[in-house]
């Protein structure tokens, strides 16, 4: 038992981490909260679900499928919504407010042209179970683990090391003076709401496994803020270990007390840890932000 | 190779560049003075394109002044603006290597490491340090160095030798002097006006967004009202 809901909330923080790291990874480089993020995650589900069931996709090309379409549609997002408003170096809450007609808009899109009905994965998506050290473990948790770990290790290893991602850090410490090093400030922007989008269809795909889908699954998306902010608004670093976190907290709390506390836990956490650190276990503190 | 025709800069309603004009050839160091205030990085930040002119013509190289920022640097003018703006968070080789983003010539980038280093030796050492924890004057060379590590055609340069120690000062106008030599073309506004004057083929003196004055750096450097203006002597 005890091994089987570690690797759950393991498996379901990696989903939490892969969500919260697209919105840090925004928020770090355009210093807004795009509440879109979670409509972006849900059309990545819906995605996932239909390259599943319509066209009986393998997994591998299910995800790749809602990583691409995921992230096609956060950079058309950013195009369409932010990037006039970035131009007139509009204030962050313009941004934001902007995110969240963008959420509703797509939210009811959804209703308008799919429905409100949920929907679920094609059942050999779901059944699979291992046996691990004795313990019963779904094949679909392993996998999800195994996809946020890689995804998330790609990125880590792509930000450290190559010239773009080092240009997109560039970018979070001075973006006027990334433009001055001859980099294109839009076509990085861009590029990170791909990186983020792609994550958001990959957590998407795997979210929609788990439970169902549906339009408004986007608000279980409020867990990646969650994770971002215990974590520390704009550290990576910290959106992973807060969603890791946030994932197997929940699931422990599910397994031994009551489900439907699950919720009510997460805030308390939150709100705790915001009292008691109010930058997040690995956030900047603002005095050190130059 | 720069032309700048009656330009004006806004704040808002702040006019903080009220028709000014003036031009800098190939291969020459030119200087910019005046007090505090007076509109010097104004002019800077808008060559940058950074900050768009409310009218006036900027022509570099013949052409009108590209659009945006990182085509202003494609084509070939690189601003070094007051007060460092490193990447604090990167260490002194990723700053390094954001200098050279748009340059695809790999034995032309360590050429001009290895040159940048002669300079300014310190960096060598410290290149996995991260750029936000160098001192106060390691840090402004650091940025005089990623500037070069662009090998631009032109550079503008907004106080180079703030914070840097006399010495430093010296190794830095000498370096001026040296990249002129290699075929840079020069802009720059300095605090230090008598250093800046001595190497300058030509100099402007700016007074509340206005050119009132213009001449060799020489002529300059000897005229009494500037001396007695920007070099603190008393008359
Ligand atoms: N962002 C801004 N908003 C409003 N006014 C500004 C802004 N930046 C500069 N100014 C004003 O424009 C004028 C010119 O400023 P600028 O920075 O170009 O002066 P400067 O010659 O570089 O001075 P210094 O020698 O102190 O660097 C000043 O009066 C300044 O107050
Ligand atoms: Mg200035």
């Amino acid at each position: 038992m005890f091994l089987q809901t570690l690797f759950t909330g393991l498996s379901v923080g990696g989903i939490y981490a892969l969500m919260a790291v697209g919105y840090s990874l925004i928020f770090s480089i355009l210093n807004f909260s795009n509440f879109a993020h979670g409509s972006v995650i849900m059309l990545g589900a819906y995605m996932g679900l239909g390259l599943a069931s319509k066209f009986g996709l393998k997994l591998g090309f299910v995800v790749a499928g809602a990583m691409a379409g995921g992230g096609l549609l956060a950079v058309l997002n950013e195009r369409l919504a932010y990037r006039k408003l970035r131009h007139r170096n509009a204030p962050s809450l313009y941004l934001m407010i902007s995110a969240m007609g963008c959420s509703v808009f797509l939210e009811n899109m959804v209703y308008v042209t799919i429905g409100s009905r949920f929907y679920a994965f094609p059942e050999f998506f779901t059944r699979r179970v291992v046996t691990f050290l004795g313990s019963s473990v779904s094949v679909m948790d392993l996998f999800a683990l195994a996809f946020s770990l890689l995804a998330i290790g790609a990125l880590g290893l792509f930000l450290a090391r190559s010239r773009t991602g080092i240009a997109i850090r560039a970018g979070v410490c001075d973006m006027t003076m990334c433009s001055l090093m001859g980099v294109d400030t839009d076509r990085l922007v861009a590029l990170v709401f791909l990186l983020a989008g792609a994550l958001g269809g990959l957590a998407g795909t795997f979210m929609g496994v788990r439970y169902l889908v549906y339009p408004t699954m986007g608000w279980i998306t409020n867990k990646a803020y969650i994770a971002a902010v215990i974590g520390g608004l704009g550290s990576l670093l910290g959106a992973i270990v807060g969603g890791v976190i946030l994932g197997v907290v929940e699931t422990f709390i599910s397994a031994y007390v009551s489900s439907i506390l699950r919720d009510v836990f997460s805030f308390t956490i939150l709100i705790a840890l915001l009292v008691c650190m109010p930058n997040g276990l690995f956030g900047k503190s603002m005095e050190e932000r130059v | 190779m720069l032309s700048v025709k009656d330009l004006h800069v806004h704040y808002g309603k702040i006019h903080a560049v009220r028709g000014v004009s003036f031009h800098v050839e190939e291969k020459e160091i030119v200087s910019i003075v005046g007090a505090n205030g007076a509109g010097k990085s104004t002019i800077m930040w808008t060559l940058a394109h950074v900050l768009k002119p409310s009218s006036g013509e900027i022509t570099f190289l013949g052409l009108p002044l590209p659009e945006k920022p990182h085509e202003v640097v494609h084509s070939g003018m690189c601003l070094v603006p007051e007060r460092r703006r490193l990447f604090g968070a990167l260490t002194v080789s990723e700053n390094l290597v954001m200098g050279a983003y748009m340059r695809k010539d790999a034995e032309g980038i360590r050429r001009d490491m290895e040159r940048t280093f002669e300079l300014f030796p310190v960096l060598k050492g410290r290149l996995n340090q991260v750029a936000g924890t160098l001192s106060g004057g390691e840090q402004q060379m650091l940025a005089i160095a990623r500037a070069l590590m662009s090998s631009p055609r032109m550079m503008l340069l907004d106080e180079p030798s703030l914070g840097l120690a006399p010495i430093l000062v010296d190794r830095l106008m000498d370096a001026i002097v040296a990249l002129r030599e290699s075929g840079m073309t020069i802009l720059m506004v300095e605090q230090n006006a008598d250093r800046a004057l001595e190497i300058s083929d030509r100099a402007y003196v700016l007074e509340v967004g206005t050119i009132i004055m213009e001449g060799s750096g020489k002529d300059l450097l000897d005229d009494p009202v500037v001396r007695k203006a920007y070099l603190g002597e008393l008359a």
